[in-house]
Order: C-alpha cells, then sequence, then structure tokens
C-alpha cells in the first residue's frame, strides 16, 4: 500500500515537495501561538528592565518571576550549576507545546497533529545535544563516531538520529490518536443524536445531530487535550535537557562556590 | 486480499499486552514504595505518572501504525 504510493511520485518530485511552502493552518496557528508568547515575553522583559529592585513586584512581573523561579528549579533539578541558562529555552518551549496541545480545545486546527511542528521541534533538541557536545568536546567530538572499532561508522550515523525519531514520533502519536478517537467519537455520537431526534427536528438540517455530543465528549477532550497534552510537555522537555544534560562536562564543587559567592 | 490489513491490525494491537504488563509494574512498584514511606508520595507520583507515559509511547507507535492502515489507502 505504502509502496504504491511511493512508486506514483519520484525522489525528485517527493524532494521538491518538501522544500516548496505549503500553507497549511497549522503553520498559521502555530505562528500565532509564537507571536503570543513573544509579546508576553516583551512586555515582562520590558517590566523587568523599567522595575527598582527596592519596590515590591506585583502584576504580570510578579507572575513572570515565579514563573522564571519555578522554571529554574526545575532546570537545576537535572543540569549542573553551570548551565542554568538553558533555562530560557525551558521557559518558551513549555508553554508553546501546552497551548499547542490545548488549542485544539476552542476550535481551531491543532498544530501538533501536522507532523512539521514535532519534527521541528525535536530537531532543535537534535541541535543543542550536538551543540553542547561539540562545544564541550572540541575535536574530540568526533570519536564517538568511531568507537569502538572503526567498523561501526554505519551503526553509528544509524544511532544518532534514533532520539529525534523517538521524538518527534511521541508528540505526533499522541497527538494523533487523541485527535482520531475524539473524531470518531463525535461522529458516532452525531449518528445516535439522528437516531433520537430525527423525527423531531425533521425541517432543519443537521440541528438532530447535535444534542448528545457536548454531554459526552467534554470529559474525553479533558483527558485527551489536557491532561495528555500536560504530561507530554513534561516528557519533551524532561528528555530534552535529559538529552542536553548527558553532554554536558562534570562541573568542580569549588567552582560553583566561587559562583555563589560572587 | 483487502481482508489482511485487518489481520494485521489486529495482531499489531497484541503489543498492547506487553505494553499493561509494563505500566502495570511501574504501578506496582511506585505503591508498594509510598507505602513504605508516605513522605515521598508526591515524588513517587510524579515519577511514576512520566514513567507511564514514556512506556506508553510503544503503543502508541502501534495505534499510529493501525490507524494509518485503516484510513491511509
Amino acid at each position: 500500500m505504502f509502496l504504491l504510493v511511493f512508486e506514483k511520485i519520484t525522489v525528485a518530485e517527493r524532494l521538491s515537495e518538501i522544500f516548496t511552502f505549503k500553507f497549511v493552518p497549522q503553520t498559521f496557528i502555530a505562528l500565532l501561538i509564537m507571536l503570543v508568547i513573544l509579546i508576553f515575553s516583551i512586555i515582562i522583559g520590558v517590566k523587568v528592565k523599567k522595575a527598582k529592585f527596592t519596590d515590591k513586584p506585583r502584576g504580570l512581573l510578579l507572575i513572570g518571576l515565579l514563573y522564571y523561579q519555578a522554571m529554574e528549579k526545575f532546570t537545576l533539578s537535572i543540569m549542573s550549576y553551570k548551565y542554568r541558562g538553558f533555562t530560557k529555552y525551558m521557559m518558551v518551549i513549555c508553554p508553546y507545546l501546552f497551548i499547542c496541545f490545548t488549542i485544539g480545545l476552542t476550535g481551531l486546527p491543532s498544530p501538533v497533529v501536522y507532523l512539521a511542528t514535532p519534527l521541528a521541534l525535536a530537531l532543535t533538541t537534535f541541535g543543542f545535544v550536538h551543540g553542547t557536545a561539540i562545544r564541550e568536546n572540541k575535536w574530540g567530538y568526533f570519536k564517538r563516531y568511531v568507537e569502538p572499532f572503526p567498523v561501526f561508522l554505519p551503526i553509528n550515523l544509524i544511532s544518532m538520529w534514533a532520539p529525534t525519531l523517538a521524538l518527534t514520533f511521541r508528540l505526533f502519536g499522541n497527538a494523533v490518536s487523541g485527535y482520531c478517537i475524539m473524531n470518531l467519537v463525535y461522529y458516532g455520537l452525531e449518528g445516535l443524536s439522528d437516531v433520537f431526534f430525527g423525527s423531531a427536528f425533521s425541517g432543519a438540517i443537521g440541528i438532530q445531530s447535535i444534542w448528545i455530543a457536548p454531554l459526552v465528549t467534554p470529559f474525553l477532550h479533558l483527558y485527551f487535550d489536557l491532561f495528555s497534552g500536560f504530561i507530554q510537555t513534561l516528557v519533551f522537555s524532561m528528555l530534552t535537557l535529559i538529552f542536553v544534560a548527558q553532554e554536558q562536562s562534570e562541573e568542580d564543587e569549588n567552582q560553583v562556590i566561587e559562583e555563589v559567592v560572587s | 486480499m483487502e481482508y489482511l490489513y485487518y489481520i494485521a491490525i489486529g495482531i499489531m494491537m497484541f503489543s498492547a499486552c506487553g505494553n499493561a504488563i509494563g505500566e502495570s509494574n511501574i504501578c506496582v512498584h511506585a505503591i508498594d514504595n509510598m507505602g513504605r514511606n508516605p513522605e515521598m508520595y508526591s515524588k513517587l507520583r510524579t515519577t511514576m505518572i512520566l514513567g507511564c507515559a514514556l512506556v506508553e509511547t510503544t503503543a502508541i507507535y502501534c495505534l499510529l501504525v493501525s490507524i494509518l492502515l485503516i484510513f491511509v489507502k
């Protein structure tokens, strides 16, 4: 079945399909979420620059500070104190993923259902992991591909992509399975409502099929959108932290004390 | 040959057995240790949910492939 699909399109057409910019609604929603987070970040950043350290923080500034503290605590639970700058990335990626999952509640299409969004997020993690490794080990970075023997080079090159693939399909699979199950439930309940209320609303088109679904689906939305979204956000951010922390060097105790003192 | 797809999907969803055993193992050990030292309750619960979500991925891969086999033809 899949082979037949591949036979119809040549390799060149498939490659050109990747590089042409197709404007799907999910792209627009992803950019919109990014814009909202950007505006909030800029507002809080301006407030932080204006604030005097003698005053009590209040309003949006207080929320921002509490949020920063919570995310720093989360980052430092896995990474060492030397790399606390990674908190900035976590502060952006966590709300972005959570809003991506829960925006389906408003009726807009969820960007996670579109494969490009999880792939882009996983590729960002890939970039962070290998960037950190190159920064830590310099030329010693390339040694890992010929370990334990140079014969293992192709296997190592393939296994380099395994975490990225797993991260992508973890997000995409969760989102798509929830989306499919919700659509099937809506479809079934529409039919059930047609059976019950078909005779009562025979004149109006479509109105007889909207009466049962709102009673049943909120609980399913609670699980598939809110709970699943929260858990997947936690899993993705924690896995990113763990993958990046694996590449970071061990720190000296003295250096930490010096940094804290200064 | 259409029916072979459905047989394949049925076999594929057998992976849920292994997944269920793995997840129940996580829960059993977490609850054991929650009873042993209740002050660790919140930490153990967080780790348990995280572990369950990680173990669940194998089943989700199978569900994804099954859905693709049913709808994408």
